[in-house]
């Protein structure tokens, strides 16, 4: 998945906001992950700009329905 | 015609001989340790062994598993499994998982090579698990100190693994 999300993250940059956390190491990301009710990795949270989630991807997701998920956020 | 005698018995006895080392190598065979008994379970069969009770063992870190984790898993990962594992019952069945399965099937063949007799593994992981889970079981509220910002937010949460 990381070179989709690297270069996803490029091309979306300044439209939106990429936070990636490594949650065997980051205990900030684990609490995240705890407090959306994140079960499995990897697991994407696409959350609007008003705070609202849109939708989550879990597991291995294609650059195609990434793109399609990134898109419709507002 | 004595030697041709001789030489039949000698035969017979061989024969003979030969039958019942077969039995001696069967016998020892059959009766050796029982060598373990690793079975890949699915989702499904891993809950009917949960249901009855067997021993769970969880093989990811304690980060990961604080996070969530099936109903009565105990906490064993990779890094303690060896001195844990050595003060368990080896006749005990076992249900060994990890996230995908990638860290489960190091600890199965170590806990096999220990001469555990029954390993159930969830092969798949975690990840297939579609029963209860404990903790983490429920899409939670808002995080409070994800504040609105000026533009979407992806948040991604993955391992090394």
């Amino acid at each position: 998945m990381k070179p989709v999300v690297d270069r996803l993250k490029q091309e979306y940059e300044g439209r939106v906001e990429f936070r990636i956390y490594d949650v065997d190491k980051d205990s900030e990301g684990q609490e995240l992950m705890r407090q959306y009710g994140a079960q499995y990795v990897p697991t994407f949270v696409f959350v609007n700009s008003d705070g609202t989630e849109a939708n989550r991807a879990v597991g291995e997701t294609s650059e195609s329905e990434m793109r399609r998920l990134l898109d419709s956020l507002q | 015609m004595t030697d041709g005698r001789c030489s039949l018995d000698a035969k017979k006895i061989l024969l003979w001989a030969g039958v019942a080392l077969v039995i001696v190598v069967g016998a020892v065979f059959l009766m050796r340790p029982a060598s373990g008994d690793v079975q890949n379970v699915t989702p499904d069969r891993a809950a009917e062994l949960v249901a009855d009770g067997v021993r769970v063992v969880d093989v990811r870190t304690p980060g990961e598993y604080d996070l969530s984790h099936i109903p009565g898993a105990e906490n064993v990962p990779m890094d303690v499994l060896a001195s844990e594992a050595s003060a368990w019952d080896p006749g005990e069945p076992l249900l060994v998982y990890c996230t995908t399965g990638a860290r489960s099937a190091q600890a199965v063949t170590y806990l096999e090579a220990q001469g555990f007799e029954t390993i159930y593994h969830l092969d798949a992981g975690i990840v297939t698990w579609s029963g209860d889970l404990e903790k983490g079981s429920e899409i939670a509220e808002m995080p409070a100190d994800v504040k609105p910002g000026d533009s979407p937010v992806i948040y991604e949460f993955s391992t090394d693994w």
